[in-house]
């Protein structure tokens, strides 16, 4: 074991982007598992819920074959969780050494809340015949509410990267520290619920997709439609706030990060009336957006609610505390594209829904169903992706840059490269279980455990 | 008292819970090494089935722990990710992989092979996570990682961890959690009828109870060759828990003797609670020996107050639900006229 970590220590490749890719990949792979963890618990509720009031069998079906799913994701989830906690003060310590009593507060919650969300969750899977119809679905009820307060939680902490609040730095040291305020930063509001109205969309979306698939592979029954309509409806309920939500998140960084907004959009000098780029390739030598779609005046309008106004570009900063654009700006992208691809289909269901009474009944719209899935998850990712990579070079906005931030201990390319192949093999396992489940006859699933 | 004195009692007594509750999960996979995975099919049944319901929330210990130890004494967080990388990071591969091969075997109902690949997974990862939280346990406790007073690790980073206490310790910890193990599944035998599962579980948490004794004298005479001061609080401070800890052990013996499956689960538990606490009371007030106290390492009082709060309201909800889901699988009357196989 040592000679490995001693030699892959000479082979030298940065410390720093090893440490990043590191913390990507583990926090990409359990974002994914943590969205289903908040969204999943919704559907079973929903479908339990449905087989109480109408009695219809398939609805119970459903609720205990997606809790068996829900059971698996949340297992990984649980563990690959655990592996951001040890990470946080392995991978970056003087980060934690310095603030982590800052974001102390909502981690100690967040703690309580995925205790809640643990313990309801054994009661749940294993309390089908132990427990009263409707104290049983309250303990689902439980899961949801400790689920959404698990990610609310989390995720203020990373808003407060983006808006550190609450504290003074008097020689390197966080005194005064105000763990609320910290907590209620600038960024919170928008960013949290951002954040959680894509949970709903990823477990909804890609729920529906799935069903959209076997549909369209023949097995077209009374079963899968139901699934199907349950999934695309928790989906298209936040489709369109989304933007509304996107919308404020995106003001709120115009505001507090404009040097991150300038990425975004591709922005390289300040200017008045500036034009909103959609696609692109920000060229870093020219300090130009090419090939993009520009509408004219738009992003002052967007940003600032003016189509005059004016918007600061990236030559605006020092050039050691700009973020990488081309990454931030093409996600940025990807993430609209995504999310504009979700609220047109949701269009076409609502439009269906409001004129034929029924959702759209197309293959097309199955097909296009089906591509959801994938689009929903990219779209998280990438809106991840502008929100972490828009930060840099700082892993606390302003105040602390991430390369002062990582550990000295060698070896962590090799550590990167475990991880990636143990991660690969997880999610291709955790993908083939999910598949198996879906598989199984329905009876089975039916009568019991 | 001081804030950082009673949240510091809150981590120990998480790390308490965490052993008794989840280093009992990870031993039903070191058994499965023990036993070199020949188990019958109904001895497996037990086992897993056992670990089921509570299985997610006995992990959560382990975060609690972590997330109030970053937030209440961020210096100590930092200086362990420096000091005891590799453990930590062994164990966490580890961790990983016995929570996804639970879930996976679970549910690979038709796939023998399949199957049983992930069973060995579970059994090895089980026996490698806890050897190595031990390990680092005892690493803090040996006194013996280099931190400056900024908390800045200065000992060797690869191997700068090993010492013979954390060796020991490493496997003491794998000995705990097979033993608290075989306890519990006596009384999960006990209460679901299965009298030649009682036999089984009753012989061997006997000589695993013999075992860990004699290994205890064993860690006693180690800490004699550990630093001065060290030792000389154990004797002072810990020696009541020392004696609480031997009465129990010997009672738990007597328990299992007789098969009273409730007093050997309490006299164990018991137990291992004494020999937990009674490190945390010798090393008090360090976190980190020789230099990092909780004085120290401490944050801001306003962040430890805030925290104590939040605790106090989370433990109102939480410790009833856990009451409520121990009660519904883990009281004595769960009973064998409604077996469900478990998920």
């Amino acid at each position: 074991m040592t000679d490995v970590l001693l030699f892959a220590a000479s082979t030298g490749l940065d410390q720093l982007w090893a440490a990043r890719m590191q913390m990507a990949l583990t926090l990409g792979v359990h974002i994914i598992l943590a969205c289903f963890g908040v969204g999943f618990p919704v559907l079973m509720l929903i479908a339990e819920g449905r087989y109480l009031r109408t009695g219809d069998a398939i609805w119970k079906t459903l609720a205990r074959r997606w809790s068996k799913a829900f059971a698996v994701m949340f297992a990984v989830g649980a563990v690959s969780g655990t592996v951001l906690s040890f990470e946080l003060g392995m991978l970056w310590p003087k980060f934690m050494g310095t603030f982590g009593a800052v974001i102390g507060l909502p981690f100690t919650l967040e703690g309580f809340a995925f205790f809640i969300e643990a313990i309801f969750a054994g009661i749940y899977f294993y309390g089908w015949d132990k427990l009263s119809p409707r104290v049983h679905l309250l303990t689902g009820l439980a899961i949801a509410v400790s689920g959404l307060a698990s990610a609310w939680f989390v995720v203020t902490s990373n808003a407060w990267m983006n808006q550190p609040r609450g504290f003074d730095l008097i020689n390197g040291v966080a005194v005064n520290i105000d763990p609320i305020a910290a907590m209620l930063n600038p960024a919170t509001g928008a960013q949290t619920t951002h954040m959680i109205f894509a949970a709903y969309m990823v477990t909804g979306f890609s729920v529906a997709a799935f069903y959209a698939w076997e549909r369209l592979r023949g097995r077209d029954m009374a079963y899968q439609r139901h699934a199907m309509a349950l999934g695309l409806f928790l989906g298209m309920v936040f489709a369109l706030p989304q933007f509304v939500v996107g919308d404020w998140a995106a003001k709120m960084v115009a505001q507090t990060q404009p040097v991150k907004l300038a990425a975004m959009e591709g922005q390289f000098q300040t200017e008045v009336s500036a034009p909103l780029r959609i696609g692109g390739w920000p060229n870093e030598e020219t300090r130009r957006t090419e090939y993009a779609l520009e509408l004219p005046g738009m992003l002052s309008w967007l940003a600032y609610g003016d189509t005059n106004a004016k918007v600061d570009g990236l030559d605006e900063f020092p050039r050691d505390e700009t973020p990488p654009v081309a990454v931030v700006h093409i996600a940025f992208q990807v993430m609209v594209g995504g999310g504009s691809y979700l609220a047109a289909l949701t269009l076409w269901g609502i439009g269906c829904l409001v004129w034929k009474r029924h959702l759209p009944r197309q293959r097309l719209f199955l097909f296009a169903l089906v591509a959801a899935g994938p689009i929903v998850v990219l779209a998280l990712e990438a809106g991840w992706v502008v929100t972490e990579v828009g930060r840099q070079p700082w892993i606390v906005h302003g105040i602390m840059r991430t390369k002062d931030a990582v550990t000295h201990a060698p070896g962590m390319e090799k550590v990167f490269w475990i991880t990636l192949a143990i991660y690969t093999l997880l999610t291709v396992m955790t993908i083939g279980i999910l598949r198996l489940l879906a598989r199984s006859p329905l009876e089975a699933a039916a009568d019991g455990s | 008292m001081a804030p950082e004195a009673i949240i510091l009692a809150i981590l120990w007594g998480a790390l308490t819970l965490y052993l008794l509750f989840g280093g009992a999960d990870f031993g039903v996979g070191i058994w499965e090494v023990n036993t070199a995975l020949q188990s019958t099919e109904r001895e497996r049944n037990l086992l897993y089935k056992a670990i089921g319901p509570v299985w997610e929330a006995n992990h959560v210990w382990l975060i609690f722990f972590l997330v109030c130890t970053h937030a209440a004494f961020p210096r100590a967080y930092a200086a362990l990710g420096q000091a005891l990388w590799v453990p930590l990071l062994i164990a966490i591969v580890g961790i990983v992989f016995r929570g996804a091969a639970y879930a996976f075997r679970a549910n690979l109902l038709g796939q023998r092979t399949q199957r049983t690949i992930w069973e060995i997974v579970f059994a090895v990862a089980s026996t490698v996570a806890p050897f190595f939280l031990g390990a680092a346990a005892g690493a803090v406790a040996s006194g013996k990682l280099e931190f400056n007073d900024a908390g800045e690790y200065q000992g060797d980073i690869l191997l700068g961890w090993i010492s013979p206490l954390a060796i020991f310790t490493g496997f003491f910890t794998v000995g705990v959690c097979a033993f608290l193990s075989a306890v519990y599944l006596l009384r999960e035998s006990v209460n679901q009828q299965h009298d030649d599962l009682v036999k089984v579980w009753r012989r061997r948490a006997l000589v695993t109870g013999v075992i860990m004794g004699v290994l205890s004298l064993l860690g006693v005479a180690f800490l004699a060759f550990e630093p001065e001061s060290f030792w000389s609080d154990f004797h002072e401070r810990s020696l009541p828990l020392f004696g609480i800890g031997i009465a129990s052990g010997f009672a738990a013996l007597v328990a299992l003797w007789y098969t009273w499956p409730l007093a050997a689960t309490i006299a164990a538990a018991s137990t291992v609670t004494c020999v937990i606490w009674g490190w945390g009371v010798a090393q008090y007030p360090f976190l980190l020996p020789p230099n990092l106290t909780i004085k120290n390492c401490k944050t801001s009082d306003s962040v430890l107050w805030a925290m104590l709060w939040s605790i106090a309201v989370g433990m109102v909800i939480v410790v009833p639900s856990l009451w409520w889901l121990l009660a519904i699988f883990k009281g004595a009357h769960h009973d064998a006229s409604k077996k469900s196989s478990g998920y």
